[in-house]
């Protein structure tokens, strides 16, 4: 029961990191990113290709960060002239483009297998406690990125890219180029979303196709629309709330007798109805942003 | 040689009818709905499910489809109207959800182990040096069929022109004394009943799958943003050149260029290559290859 407390804590953590990282494009840039699991795969197999290489853990999470916000800006350009909808289709296809490259060139990533046998980063510590040091540093980079989120969304930069999502002709007439404001928001949700991505194949010792699967982003919306989009304290309690839908479902297939197919079904169908509910009940989420009447 | 135009014209058969639903909805309600591959996903379930409880095969594609049209259309009633006075941006994550409901019900109820249809075994019709299945001959003929009545329909009948008025100006349509809500409903109830036929009829040759849906998102998509989103026949068009590059892909011997006798791109990258024909157009042409000039009536 312990190790499984510190397993939900840990995961949720990375959860929350990638969610954020979505937050800052979808929330306060408003931009429909609908690959944004890429930039958490291209984290997790720098990781391990970097590994593999045997290269130090710090410098594949580096090179994972830097990959991610090289791809930032591509994808953040190539929303120059398209419009959202277009643009949520097209990062879409990014994100499998991405998928299908990871699962077929097997000298790089392993293929359908993975880079399995990362090492987590506190192995030589004793049993509970390379856990428990892991957990401590993932939520201390939760609470540090929220911080840093929450301060980014007033300042001057967050300030500037609301106004791009609600008024952009009007911010175009201010003097903000629109598109480099695009890229930097994307780049800047990308870096953070690779960091998360490093921690979770640290956190699994693995690296595979299944990091790249188009339902995670899904999942990370749901937290982002449940919560409250564009509000960091919104987003944290979506993530709270999905990870209690995740963990609750292994309970409810052995109460119920269920087999995996159903309890996939189960899990699947629980985030889409509450998705589904959020919207249609409580647009704005749990916690709504707060917009100023006058800046 | 024409293998390869039977190959090119069987994959645009596959594409086509839920491409062209996808992009004549998107003229209407103006948000690409995600949740429309998987109206074909039902519909390849449904008609497993009448064909296995007995149903003749016609009829149990007939029925799937009507049935699909009426669940596509009591969702469109429930679901997208309520949602799209949020926005277009709303809707879209609305249909998300809807995608991830429809799978999870179709995963509950009947697995992810796919159902194939069993059907009489039958010899290919041979024509020329190419091959074609009974089966997948009637699909071409039907997907053939429904295209040019839909091609009639929108351009020859008041029926047709309405619903380009009210995809072009709605609020002029209404002015004008169009029932802007009647025909939203009819031309949910047709795209949701043809995607439904065409994911019926590519399950006969590659069995009823959960994946079946998500499998064609993104060429279905590719077809109709190709297309331009809301235009029926650029969608039709859409997925004739993504149908096209798909077989060249798979066709196309490297060999010469790197010096050896044989080299195929391996298969699993003819999905990325129509995903990159889509990337590449939509850095050329934002609204698609047919987009801007043909919305006017």
């Amino acid at each position: 029961m312990f190790d499984f407390l510190t397993y939900l804590l840990t995961i949720g953590g990375i959860y929350a990191i990638m969610a954020l990282g979505l937050n800052i494009q979808a929330g306060y840039g408003g931009l429909l990113n609908f690959g944004h699991i890429a930039f958490a795969g291209i984290g997790a197999y720098a990781t391990g290709i970097a590994h593999a290489r045997g290269w130090p853990v710090p410098a594949g999470m580096a090179l994972g960060m830097a990959l991610a916000t090289a791809l930032g800006w591509c994808i953040g350009r190539l929303g120059r002239r398209l419009a959202a909808d277009y643009w949520g289709i097209a990062t879409l296809a990014v994100a499998e483009i991405l998928r299908t490259v990871a699962l077929n060139e097997d000298w790089l990533t392993g293929g359908a297998n993975g880079i399995s046998a990362i090492p987590g980063l506190f192995e030589n510590q004793p049993r509970p406690w390379n856990e428990l040091l892991f957990m401590a540093l993932v939520l201390g980079l939760v609470a540090l990125l929220a911080w840093l989120s929450a301060r980014l969304g007033d300042g001057r930069f967050g300030r500037a890219i609301r106004l791009m999502r609600e008024q952009p002709q009007l911010a175009a007439c201010m003097g903000y180029d629109l598109q480099s404001l695009k890229t930097r928001t994307v780049m800047s949700g990308a870096a953070v979303t690779a960091l998360a991505g490093s921690l979770y194949a640290l956190q699994m010792n693995f690296a595979g196709p299944e990091f790249l699967l188009a339902a995670e982003t899904f999942v990370l919306w749901t937290m982002l629309m449940v919560g409250g989009i564009g509000r960091t304290a919104g987003v944290l309690l979506g993530v709270v709330l999905l990870q209690a839908v995740h963990a609750f479902v292994p309970f409810a297939k052995d109460m119920l007798g269920f087999d995996s197919d159903r309890a996939g079904a189960l899990r699947l169908g629980m985030i889409g109805l509450i998705l589904l509910a959020c919207l249609l009940l409580r647009r704005e989420g749990l916690l709504p942003e707060k917009l100023r009447a006058s800046a | 040689m024409l293998q390869f135009f039977i190959d090119t014209l069987l994959r645009t058969t596959d594409l086509a009818l839920i491409a062209l639903g996808l992009s004549m909805l998107y003229g209407l309600v103006k948000f690409p709905n995600v949740a429309h591959v998987q109206y074909a996903m039902c519909g390849a379930f449904l008609a497993y499910a009448g064909h296995s409880a007995g149903a003749p095969l016609a009829a149990a594609l007939a029925l799937a489809s009507a049935l699909t049209g009426l669940i596509t259309l009591a969702l469109q009633r429930l679901v997208f109207k309520r949602l799209l006075q949020g926005g277009p941006a709303i809707a879209m994550i609305g249909s998300l959800a809807i995608a991830m409901l429809l799978v999870a019900g179709v995963q509950g109820i009947a697995g992810s182990f796919p159902r194939m249809f069993s059907l009489p075994s039958m010899d290919p019709v041979v024509i020329g040096a190419a091959r074609i299945t009974p089966v997948q001959l009637g699909f071409c003929a039907t997907t053939m069929a429904l295209l040019l009545s839909f091609v009639g329909l929108l351009f020859r009948t008041r029926a047709g022109r309405a619903m380009r008025a009210l995809a072009s100006n709605p609020m002029l349509a209404e002015a004008c004394g169009l029932d802007a809500q009647r025909i939203t409903y009819a031309v949910t109830f047709i795209s949701g009943a043809v995607a439904g036929l065409g994911g019926a009829m590519l399950a006969l040759s590659t069995g009823a799958h959960i994946n079946l849906g998500y499998d064609l998102l993104l060429p279905v998509f590719a077809a109709a943003i190709l297309g331009g989103l809301g235009n029926p026949v650029g969608a039709v068009a859409g997925a004739l050149l993504i149908a096209l590059t798909e077989t060249i892909v798979t066709h196309l011997d490297f060999g010469p260029l790197v010096g050896q006798e044989l080299r195929f791109l391996p298969v699993a990258y003819i999905g990325a290559a129509s995903f990159l024909i889509l990337l590449l157009t939509l850095l050329f042409k934002p609204h698609g290859l047919f987009g801007a000039e043909v919305r006017r009536v």
